[in-house]
């Protein structure tokens, strides 16, 4: 695929969330897309609204034992571990020659306390070429016997504030949908500070050899993603929008600019690419493009199309 | 590195399960040892690509690396991805990522190569053949039909043994088994094939204080290095990225055997 020209952003395509001016809405989701210098050869940077980068933590993370993927009916499974080379490293070798594209940079991060996602977010906050903090609150919480940031609304909406006392970027939270009513965690990390909210994160799943009766993945359980999750993603960005004030940002299981419509009609300001990007590392850019040609053919905006669902 | 479509020049059965695939590919340089990733569908399941080894770059006189108008891939039908392969006919398209991984570091000519492959790890071995002289094989298979393969190193100034599992032909028994004898102190052994005869090879080299190299198979999903999916324990840690895990789509497949921690595979 290679380089293509830059051509200049289409305006009918831009949105603004969190105070970041994004030229499309289309940015790759966390861990699916490394450091995004590894795509250079397949697509162009330019060409994307935004690129979340692979999470990072205070300390460098070794990961889960392997086998880590494996492949299920229309998605897959990963425990990697959250498996990062920490954020000095990121912003020292990394961080350099990725802000020189003309895209969005957001640092996921997660921490195994809140006082890790506080470190975390200020030395991020202290370096140049970061335009936002994506919050990935589906880790265990060390202190308080591995419960979920993410599934508790208290401990997500302290995460939340600890962080967004800790740096001057806008903050977005990404939710996990492992949690039986989504509007919960909306309301809670919403009055916490959440400044925009993504979701979703990964569904628990495991897969068993049944010849060996042994689970696949060596962590038994395993992060569920892909085309699989689609409609259950769908399903909760639309939920997510009846009581959000903040913008959304939906993922789970895009593969074209179709699929991305589904969630920007359920109520998303923009979406994320993630297991898209393993099939064909273009994705992205291409998602991008056919949301651009959707918008000129049916003569919209995206701006118009942003939770335009029509229900009866 | 480059995602291209490309055409199917032939897809042929040459033993039972076994796929002749050739590719037609302006290829960039190709290494003994790289891999590709083919897109078997355009369907939702399977998902994932598929990674083979480069078997021959089609058109190239190379020697080290290959350049050539396309490329032949050498598979065996194990499951839904692969079955799908072999219903593919020639002047079909299908899409391919590569060329992937860091390949076999390139033999300097002052050591005998021996190398061991065990059923379809002959495929990235068949490529180091090419690029060397004076080398032995020690071929693993299954039975005859699959050990015919070995007449493709007729193309290669390299000598083959054969050891198969039901004693059709060669020597009865396993590989590694041939290994022993053949290994001198002066050797370097190429291998590739099931863990388990991987980890004999590395165990008897490293007896023989040998240099061994071994290329693994992990399930892949991106095959760049960014999922973080086909991890391996290594034995010793890397201090400038502090890290004890290898990517074998990125930082391999070829690893120095005493780099793995094969309890942990
Ligand atoms: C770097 C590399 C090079 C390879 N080169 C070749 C090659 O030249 N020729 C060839 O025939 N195969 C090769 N393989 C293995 C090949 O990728 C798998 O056989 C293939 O992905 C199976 O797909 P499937 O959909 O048919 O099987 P699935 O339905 O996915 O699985 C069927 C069975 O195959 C096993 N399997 C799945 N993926 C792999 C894998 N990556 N490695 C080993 N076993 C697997 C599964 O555990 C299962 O038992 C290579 C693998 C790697 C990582
Ligand atoms: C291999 C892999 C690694 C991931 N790593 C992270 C991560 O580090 N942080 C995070 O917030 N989400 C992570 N995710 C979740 C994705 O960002 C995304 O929320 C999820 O995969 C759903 O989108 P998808 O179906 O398009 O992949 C990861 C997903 C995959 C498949
Ligand atoms: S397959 Fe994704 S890192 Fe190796």
């Amino acid at each position: 695929m290679g380089r293509t020209v830059n051509k200049k952003a289409n305006p009918k395509l831009g949105v603004e969330i969190a105070g970041i001016k994004f030229r499309n809405p289309v940015m790759t989701a966390s861990g699916t897309f490394g450091y995004g210098l590894e795509f250079t050869p397949y697509t162009d940077l330019n060409k994307l609204g935004g690129i979340v980068v692979k999470g990072l933590s205070l300390n460098p993370r070794q990961g889960n034992p392997s086998p880590r993927i494996v492949e299920t009916p229309c998605g897959m499974l990963n425990a990697i571990g959250l498996q990062n080379v920490g954020v000095d490293y990121f912003i020292k070798e990394k961080l350099p020659a990725l802000r020189k594209y003309k895209t969005q940079i957001i640092a996921n991060i997660f921490g195994e306390t809140i006082e890790d996602y506080m470190e975390v977010a200020k030395r991020l906050s202290d370096s140049e070429g970061v335009s936002a903090i994506e919050i990935n609150i589906s880790c265990p919480n060390v202190k308080k016997g591995g419960i979920v940031f993410g599934t508790d609304p208290s401990e997500a909406a302290k995460v939340v504030s600890a962080v967004k006392g800790s740096s001057r970027l806008p903050i977005i939270t990404k939710l996990s949908p492992n949690v039986t009513d989504i509007k919960v965690m909306v309301k809670a990390v919403e009055e916490a500070g959440a400044d925009a909210i993504s979701l979703i994160n990964t569904l628990t799943g495991m897969v068993i050899d049944v010849e060996k009766r042994k689970p696949v993945l060596a962590t038994i359980t395993g992060g569920l993603s892909g085309p699989a999750i689609r409609p259950v993603a769908v399903r909760m960005v639309w939920q997510a929008k009846q009581v959000a004030k903040v913008p959304l940002i939906g993922m789970g299981g895009i593969m074209n600019a179709r699929d991305a419509l589904e969630f920007i009609i359920a109520g998303a300001s923009a979406v994320q690419v993630g297991t898209a990007n393993f099939v064909d590392p273009d994705s992205a850019a291409k998602v991008a493009d056919g949301i651009e040609e959707y918008i000129t053919r049916h003569k919209t905006s995206l701006k118009d199309l942003i939770g335009s669902m029509k229900v009866g | 590195m480059e995602s291209a479509a490309v055409k199917i020049l032939y897809n042929k059965e040459v033993a039972p399960k076994y796929f002749k695939l050739g590719l037609s590919w302006k290829t960039p340089p190709i290494a003994p040892g790289h891999f590709v990733m083919l897109r078997v569908s355009d369907g939702l399941d399977p998902l994932l690509r598929r990674p083979f080894g480069i078997y021959n770059v089609l058109g190239s006189k190379g020697k080290g690396t290959f350049k050539g108008n396309g490329i032949e891939l050498v598979y065996q039908v194990v499951g839904k991805g692969t079955q799908i392969l072999a219903n593919k006919a020639a002047g079909e398209t299908i899409n391919l990522l590569g060329p992937l991984g860091n390949g076999f570091p390139h033999p300097d000519g002052s050591k005998k190569i021996i190398m061991i492959a065990g059923g379809m790890g002959i495929v990235p071995l068949h490529m180091l053949a090419k690029s060397t002289e004076g080398a032995v094989l020690l071929y693993g298979a299954r039975d005859k039909k699959v050990a015919s393969m070995a007449k493709d190193f007729k193309d290669t100034k390299c000598k083959v043994k054969i050891a198969t599992e039901d004693g059709s032909v060669g020597k009865k028994g396993l590989v590694t088994e041939l290994l022993k004898t053949e290994l001198k102190s002066d050797s370097v052994v190429y291998a590739c094939g099931p863990v388990g005869m991987l980890k004999q090879a590395s165990i008897i080299s490293q007896a023989a204080g040998v240099k061994c190299y071994v290329s693994l198979e992990r399930s892949m999903a991106c095959g760049i290095g960014v999922c973080l999916g086909c991890a391996v324990k290594a034995k010793t840690h890397n201090e400038k990225e502090n890290k004890n895990y290898r990517m074998v789509c990125s930082e391999g497949p070829v690893f120095d055997s005493e780099e793995i921690d094969w309890d942990a595979l």
